[in-house]
């Protein structure tokens, strides 16, 4: 008797679930359309916002997706038999009459059975209104379905926004591309100067190097702003590796240096070079004593030079004295090319020009190297004009005053002369004396001046590579002569090689000083500089990457590093800490020369 | 003589429901309103369970159990307690008894029962006992039977205590025990009739004085009513339902409402869910049904917890009262799943 009642209440009960079942999924799949139809609407203003505008109706697909997440999220919290019955008793108002049917199937107990005669009865009347056991479909928030599809409708339909303007860009955030920046050949041409040192040697060529890296760098692209910190970087690097001769360890060296050489007004030119720091001008001063024909003046020359560097020696400065040692050296061997130029000159004197005769006479009084130039050349056209005969008569002569005079010549100038009458006296000779005295026409610095010179030159291609890439160049310490001024077409990247940075110490002064700084469009600026204040730090500060901030070691009252760490502050105690800062001699003069009356 | 069949399960639910409709209304012969009071009272039968009845004096307590076991073929016995009153006087005692008189007599101990011995005991005022007599019931409550002079006996069928107390008089009173309390199914407050239900008690009592009720039940209707009881069914969700509720009553459940935590000591325990299922049965089976309904349960929850909830000392001092706890239970603990529930709110 209970088993077909059970099964009755088992096939109603599942026909009263299905039902329940489908409108609860139905409800979910809407509420789940309605929210994705309410993303989809904020979605495709965004879009429409973000001005893509042709993904707006692609928005009320999210629609379908919260339908089907809603539909799949109802299978997933599918009512239990227990809740539905749970429901389906408060809907019916009957005492949770299933709920206790449903609880134990197959029980024979009196009770169970009669409950479940009950629930039968409770199921037919359910069947017969199932008005009343339907879940709610409708809500209020369903009402988002329409309202979310029109306002996607809607926003689809507008026209987009006008495009907004694009953002400036931050100052030297710029990307530039250059095959060729002019300057940055003359800081490679670095790593063929010679060093001081092996180490020196080193270093230029890491200098070349560098130089060469940020040609590639810069053939690729780069950020203006890492061009221009780059390039300072190396423009650091080229004034550390400049002779400090008035730095603190060298200048009880050169104190003692320039007093040997304090002697002599002959001297007085070369002692204002050394003093200044310009061993360019020093060796070209050299020159011009070792070409003269006073034997007394270079005697006292080679005397002073011996002297200083004894002296320079004597006071630890030892770059010095080799320096002069090897200006020693340089000047004796010019002194023997001088010789040996008189020597033949005065043995080709009726067949010089007048011009050459002139050059021999300026040689002979100033030593001057161009003089020397001019002379050689006038002696090379002289040679030209010989017969054989005249070859044959001068080269004879010369052996013979070379006899004559064999006490009194210095030993170089006999031998070199006995060489140039021996070479006069073949056929081909005169060609090799011809490619000697083109020899001879070419200057020949010292290595010191060489690398000097090398450095100022690649100083210079680091301003003209800046100006070539917009800076403004940071005034650096420039040594040797100044150039030829400002560019005429006041291009940054001009190629005058001669041509001084604005604010360097060349600079006269008579360019346009009109205009403004304009304002920079950014929220902040920020430097990049690498500051490191620790005492015994080699680093420069370089990378004023924008050219404002020349800040390097020295600079700062603060350089000791025992101030507040601060650019420009100091203690009390550090007034006055300048005159015992590790600040270069060039800068100092350099400051000086600015203050003088 | 063959025997009668024995009636179905549907006959003896229509019986009792009708049997009980009848105590009511004989009852209702002699006590005027407190319909409320008397289906309690009628549910402590029932299920088996004693009753506690607090109420004002004059409000008819006695009357109600006296009418009770007048409608019922029952023993019925009364207690007054005073506080004089020894637990000997509520058990009984055995007493020495005299075969004949002089030299050659002999005595013997003879066991004179006490009042507990009824079938329904009036334990009136209850509280004016001393703890030492009051707990004489505890063992006849719980047990169904007493110990005098180390033997026991055991009581008849069925028993039922009804205990009266008087809350306003705190003077030469002893609150019951916590324990005590608990034995009782129900604790029934009985309250003031209303106007047109004085007016109708004055016309009753202060005229010819009416006859005795008839008897309704017969002794073995009510064991029968009691054990229908027990066959009631009862589903796991409302079972679980009924857990809730009593956990919730403890301030350190996790369920526990903010009134509970604050005004609430102790809550109930596991024989008040026991009472709370077995007074639903009774209530289902009252209205004819064979199994119990949520309905059920909050019908039973204030009379069954209000007696097994102690407040805290922050609870008395705010006035909450024990029926508020019950209360605030009922609304706060779902019945249903909270989906489900959403759903037949139509939400």
């Amino acid at each position: 008797m209970a088993r077909p009642a059970q099964s009755d209440f088992q096939r109603a009960f599942r026909g009263l679930a299905q039902r329940v079942h489908r409108r609860h999924a139905l409800r979910l799949a809407l509420t789940g359309a309605s929210l994705g139809l309410s993303l989809g609407a904020l979605a495709a203003l965004g879009l429409w916002a973000l001005r893509w505008g042709e993904w707006r109706p692609f928005a009320s697909v999210l629609g379908a997706l919260g339908a089907v997440v809603g539909a799949a999220l109802a299978n997933h919290r599918r009512w239990s038999d227990r809740d539905l019955a749970l429901y389906l008793d408060a809907r019916l108002d009957s005492h949770e009459t299933l709920t206790t049917a449903l609880a134990a199937p197959g029980s024979e107990e009196p009770a169970l059975v009669h409950v479940l005669e009950r629930a039968n009865g409770v199921l037919g009347d359910a069947g017969a209104n199932p008005q009343r056991i339907k879940p709610k479909l409708w809500s209020r928030f369903h009402a988002l379905v329409p309202a979310a599809l029109a306002a996607i409708v809607v926003v689809s339909r507008l026209p987009l926004p006008p495009a907004p303007e694009p953002a400036a860009l931050a100052p030297g955030a710029e990307r530039i591309q250059l095959e060729n920046l002019k300057g940055l050949e003359r800081i490679e041409a670095l790593g063929h100067l010679p060093g001081q040192n092996p180490e020196q040697d080193a270093r230029l060529k890491q200098l070349a190097e560098q130089a060469r890296k940020l040609r590639a760098a810069l053939a690729k692209g780069l950020e203006k702003r890492e061009a221009l910190s780059e390039i300072a970087k190396l423009r650091d690097g080229i004034a550390a590796e400049r002779l400090k001769l008035a730095d603190r360890q060298n200048r009880p060296g050169l104190d003692a240096a320039l007093r040997a050489f304090s002697t002599q007004p002959v001297l007085r030119n070369a002692q204002k070079a050394l003093e200044n720091g310009d061993l360019t001008a020093f060796d070209d001063e050299m020159q011009k004593l070792a070409n003269r024909a006073e034997s007394s003046d270079r005697q006292t020359a080679k005397d002073a030079l011996e002297e200083a560097a004894k002296a320079a020696r004597a006071k630890g400065a030892q770059g010095l004295a080799d320096a002069l040692d090897a200006q020693k050296r340089l000047f004796e061997r010019r002194e023997s090319h001088a010789d040996a130029l008189r020597e033949l000159a005065r043995s080709l004197k009726g067949k010089l020009s007048p011009e050459a005769l002139e050059d021999l006479k300026e040689f002979a009084n100033s030593g001057s190297p161009e003089a020397e130039k001019r002379l050689a050349e006038g002696l090379e056209r002289a040679l030209e004009g010989l017969t054989p005969e005249e070859r044959m008569r001068l080269s004879e002569r010369m052996q013979r005053e070379l006899e004559h005079e064999a006490g009194d010549a210095s030993p170089m100038t006999k031998k070199q002369l006995e060489e140039m009458a021996k070479q006069l006296g073949r056929k081909d000779g005169i060609e090799q004396l011809e490619k000697q005295l083109r020899e001879l026409a070419k200057p020949e610095p010292s290595d010191d001046a060489k690398r000097e010179r090398g450095l100022d030159d690649a100083e210079r291609g680091g301003s003209a590579a800046e100006r070539g890439l917009g800076g403004v160049p940071i005034p650096m310490d420039s040594e040797g002569a100044p150039g030829s001024g400002a560019p005429p077409s006041g291009k940054p990247d001009s190629a005058d090689p001669g041509a001084p940075g604005p604010g360097s110490k060349h600079d006269s002064g008579a360019g346009d000083h009109h205009g403004s700084t304009p304002e920079i469009a950014a929220n902040e600026l920020r430097a990049k500089a690498d500051a490191r204040l620790a005492p015994g730090s080699a680093a420069a500060m370089h990378g004023a990457t924008l050219g404002r901030a020349p800040a390097r070691p020295g600079e700062t009252a603060n350089q000791l590093g025992l101030g507040s760490a601060s650019l420009g502050e100091a203690r009390k105690t550090e007034v006055g800490a300048v005159d015992h800062a590790d600040i270069p001699e060039e800068y100092r003069e350099q400051v000086g020369r600015y203050f003088e009356p | 003589m063959t025997e009668p069949p024995a009636p179905t399960f549907e006959a003896r639910l229509v019986q009792a429901r009708d049997t009980s409709a009848r105590l009511k209304r004989a009852i209702a012969q002699v006590i005027v309103g407190q319909a409320a009071v008397v289906e309690q009272v009628l549910w402590g039968l029932i299920a088996g369970g004693h009753v506690l009845l607090e109420g004002n004096p004059g409000l008819g307590k006695t009357l109600l159990v006296r009418t009770l076991s007048a409608c019922l073929d029952l023993r019925f016995s009364r207690i007054q307690f005073t506080p004089d009153l020894m637990p000997s006087d509520v058990t009984g005692t055995n007493v020495l008894v005299m075969d004949g008189s002089g030299q050659g007599s002999r005595g013997r101990f003879e066991l004179h029962r006490g009042p507990i011995f009824g079938q329904v005991v009036l334990a009136d005022e209850i509280n004016r006992a001393t703890p030492k007599t009051q707990s004489a019931l505890l063992e006849a409550m719980q047990e169904h039977a007493v110990t005098i002079a180390g033997i026991r006996h055991a009581l008849d069928e069925p028993f039922f205590v009804l205990a009266t107390e008087n809350p306003i008089e705190m003077e030469g009173t002893y609150p019951l025990p916590e324990a005590q309390l608990d034995r009782f199914l129900l604790k029934v407050a009985v309250p003031a009739p209303s106007e047109d239900e004085l007016t109708e008690i004055l016309a009753r009592t202060t005229g010819k004085p009416s006859g005795d009720p008839e008897r309704v039940l017969s002794r073995q209707d009510v064991r029968e009513l009691q054990a229908l009881c027990r066959e009631v069914a009862v589903a796991e969700p409302v079972l679980r339902y009924a857990a809730r509720l009593v956990n919730a009553s403890a301030p350190d459940a996790p369920d526990a409402p903010d009134l509970v935590r604050r005004a609430v000591r102790y809550g109930a325990g596991v024989r008040g869910a026991q009472s709370l299922v077995l007074a639903a049965k009774a209530v289902a089976l009252l209205e004819g049904r064979a199994h119990v309904s949520f309905a059920d349960l909050q019908r039973t929850a204030a009379p069954v917890l209000r007696h097994r909830i102690l407040l805290s000392f922050e609870g008395e001092a705010d006035g909450v009262s024990c029926d508020q706890i019950v209360g605030e239970l009922l609304s706060s603990v779902p019945t249903r799943p909270a989906a489900v529930e959403r759903a037949v709110q139509g939400a």
